[in-house]
């Protein structure tokens, strides 16, 4: 290459976006004007609305129990949003694999690390969105309470953590699956695996063990943790221990996503070279 | 009364004298501390956040150690279930070293989640190796009213609206995409 | 003036499968090298390594003067139509290539003006703003096309572009791969079942059987070098048909002269020609008919074409 054609792309390469931008805009346009982010929005909307007009219009509930269900709906947009974020995250690769889509963006000068991360970002806006919804509801159940403040800020710290958990998870998944249909199975197959620890019978989820396994598993650990605040009227620094787990699980994955995405973002899945 | 009797008569007083200067000791160790609230009573509503202040003195001559301040609360109707733990989360306070004539505050925060007519009161214990009473302050009366946490009349416009909001936008979308 | 495409030695294996083995070969600015082999020759493989998708087992390569150790600058440098190029069905045509040309460091309207350039020279400009899901197969391989240009590649790489399409569609495509390479001054690389394609388009051609090269070189070069059998089919005046027969099958390098039912019509098989020029069967056999005066109405030679030496090389090996 002669210099003068090194100095011309030094100079496009300066004026350009980087390229995990361009990849998170066209994510983002493929996820909400495409039409597919559109719909789950609405579809989410109707479960908050179905839930909010049931505890809205039972007159027999107690103080507690309208905290609980204040607590109840940002669980569930939390766990939806989570869900949301995890499949848009378990397609990105995969998905791109059997459409025949992934070659040509991969014959890019964008970086596979950047694509990685551009993909996760891209997934993350389900959340975003997801929160977003999920505001006027927790406003009109918990102005009674008086917590809707802190069902909003819990809300965010605790569902953002545990979707960049997600986001990641499902890239790497998507990434080493052989088929989208093996990737979307498996993410889910993870999540109901993380979710089930609050299935358990109370007195299991007390002692050293059942306490061990919901702070390990930061789904558990991040519900635990907004719970508390929000039932039963902990302050913020009072369970911040119960915040390790989603904090770490989800600073791991996403420095593990584009770091792996490097290595083994290619026309085929699987672990093999 | 014989050399006998009179042996025992001595010795039953002396085990009384005994046991009334254990127990004068014992009650003197509780009564080393007063407990005192910033108020009698207070109202509120339903789901209103309040505080008070207990003052804990050492009117003992030695410097009271591992003090442990408890704060308890009691429904004064039978029909309505109390859990402490649901007013307050932070129920328990350990004390630090309170010298002789000396005197801690502590302040409680509450919130009222159930409504009806309450007693608060502050339990101070010493940490010790022999159980001793607690020494309670005086309760605060709390009445707390009942209010409507829930408006359901503004449910419908927001459930139907929010969802009815996001189909028409994703319809505007598509349809623009389509053209 | 380096060339444009250097393989040296090239090997590409998946586990115990070479796939591509001691791929070497050159391709100049402005050439269109074809290259041809049956399913599974290692094409695509080879075509996958070239473009940095996967990286070689052994040798090394340089594509626009750049080793392969900088895949993220050859990348700059090239454009791709891969064989199996899907597209977003919800992009429109103009929103994908100015995706593309924003990955290739364009910023946003140089995007959108490169993009509406190329929608144009494909001929696709009247439907930019439809959704690719409303394109038919011929104009995803245009757009496909337009893609492989967005970044201007001094190289450029065309997998089976023609695949699936109808012959007005081969046409079209052929067409822009020509102006590629002579307008744009682009080495071009395409790899192709369609041996005419190569024969009309390209000036040079590579065949590659079970990963290896068999032969190398013009279409002439390659057609000689295979030796492939060859036959001629004449025709002469009806009542001297016996005449030319047997004038015929006295000619050296002449096989079995048959006549095949039509009335003046002969077919003659020629020897393969050993070391002689490939041209001397056949000149002889014209020579001797003239020569007895026999009147030659018509005369097509067979078994010349790149589709026998192409059989005769991928079945022999």
């Amino acid at each position: 290459m002669t210099t003068v054609e090194q100095t011309a792309d030094r100079a496009a390469e300066s004026k350009a976006a980087p390229g995990w931008t361009v990849v998170v805009e066209q994510e983002l346009r493929d996820l909400w004007l495409g039409g597919r982010g559109l719909l789950l929005s609405v579809a989410f909307s109707l479960l908050l609305s179905i839930i909010a007009y049931l505890v809205a219009t039972n007159t027999a509930l107690n103080f507690l129990e309208h905290r609980e269900s204040v607590n109840l709906v940002l669980q569930v947009a939390i766990a939806v949003g989570g869900l949301l974020t995890l499949l848009a995250a378990a397609d990105a690769v995969s998905g791109e694999r059997e459409r025949g889509t992934l070659e040509s963006v991969l014959l890019s000068p964008v970086t596979r690390s950047q694509i990685a991360a551009g993909k996760v970002l891209a997934a993350l806006s389900l959340w975003v969105a997801s929160f977003a919804i999920t505001v006027p509801y927790a406003w009109f159940l918990g102005r009674g309470v008086g917590i809707v403040g802190d069902a909003l800020v819990t809300g965010v710290v605790v569902g953002t953590l545990l979707a960049v958990f997600l986001a990641s998870l499902g890239l790497i998944v998507s990434l080493f699956a052989g088929s989208n249909r093996v990737s979307l199975s498996l993410s889910l197959f993870v999540l109901l695996a993380l979710f089930a620890p609050t299935q358990l019978p109370s007195n299991a989820q007390q002692g050293w063990a059942g306490e061990l396994l919901l702070r390990v598993n930061p789904l558990t650990a991040g519900e635990h943790y907004v719970g508390k605040i929000l039932v039963s009227g902990h302050a913020w620094s009072q369970d911040l221990s119960w915040l390790a787990s989603p904090l770490a699980a989800a600073a791991l994955l996403a420095t593990a996503a584009p770091i792996l995405g490097a290595r083994f973002m290619r026309l085929r899945g699987g672990v093999a070279t | 009364m014989n050399r006998r009797q009179r042996l025992v008569a001595v010795l039953s007083a002396l085990s009384a004298a005994a046991a009334l200067a254990a127990s004068l000791a014992g009650s003197a160790g509780a009564s080393r501390f007063s407990v005192s609230m910033s108020r009698a009573q207070t109202t509120t509503h339903l789901g209103d956040r309040f505080t008070f202040r207990s003052t804990v003195v050492n009117h003992g001559r030695t410097a009271a150690r591992g003090l442990i301040a408890h704060l308890n609360v009691v429904g004064l109707e039978p029909s309505v279930y109390v859990d402490p733990e649901d007013w307050s989360s932070h129920r328990t306070s350990y004390l630090k070293a309170l010298p002789p004539g000396r005197s801690a505050t502590i302040t409680w925060r509450l919130q009222a989640v159930s409504a009806g007519t309450f007693d608060v009161y502050v339990a101070v214990l010493p940490h010790s190796a022999i159980a001793r009473p607690p020494t309670t302050g005086p309760a605060v009366r709390v009445a707390v009213a009942d209010r409507r946490t829930l408006n359901s009349g503004g449910i419908l416009p927001l459930a139907l609206g929010v969802p009815a909001l996001l189909g028409l936008f994703a319809l505007a979308v598509r349809l623009r995409r389509s053209r | 003036m380096k060339p444009a495409i250097e393989a040296e030695g090239i090997g590409k294996d998946y586990g115990s499968l070479a796939a591509v083995r001691d791929l070497s070969f050159a391709v100049d600015a402005g050439e269109v090298l074809g290259v041809l082999g049956p399913n599974g020759a290692g094409k695509t493989t080879a075509i996958r390594v070239l473009t940095t998708i996967l990286s070689p087992s052994r040798g090394r390569f340089a594509v626009a003067g750049i080793p392969s150790t900088r895949s993220r600058e050859i990348r700059r440098r090239i454009g791709v139509l891969p064989e199996s190029s899907g597209y977003p069905e919800r992009q429109t045509g103009e929103e994908y290539l100015t995706y593309h040309a924003r990955l290739h460091g364009h910023t946003r309207r140089s995007a959108r003006a490169v993009a509406s350039g190329l929608l144009d020279e494909v001929g696709l400009l009247p439907r930019r703003g439809s959704v690719i899901a409303s394109y038919s197969r011929g104009m995803r391989q245009r757009l496909g096309i337009a893609r492989t240009l967005v970044n201007d590649p001094g190289v450029v790489f065309l997998d089976e572009p023609t695949l699936g399409l109808d012959p007005a569609g081969q046409r079209q495509v052929l067409a822009h791969v020509r102006t590629i390479a002579r307008e744009r001054g682009a080495a071009v690389l395409l790899s192709t079942h369609l041996l005419t394609e190569v024969e009309e388009n390209c000036s040079r051609v590579l065949i590659l059987n079970r990963g290896r090269v068999v032969a190398e070189g013009t279409v002439s070069e390659v057609v000689r070098r295979a030796a492939a059998p060859r036959s001629g089919r004449l025709q002469v005046a009806p009542e001297q048909t016996d005449r030319a027969a047997a004038a015929l099958a006295g000619v050296p390098d002449v096989g079995r002269v048959t006549r095949d039912g039509r009335p003046g019509c002969l077919s003659i098989a020629f020897a393969s020609p050993g070391t002689r020029s490939e041209d001397a069967p056949l000149n002889a056999a014209v020579r001797t008919l003239l020569e007895a005066g026999i009147v030659l109405i018509s005369f097509e030679l067979e078994g010349a074409r790149l589709s026998d030496a192409f059989l005769a090389m991928t079945e022999a090996a």
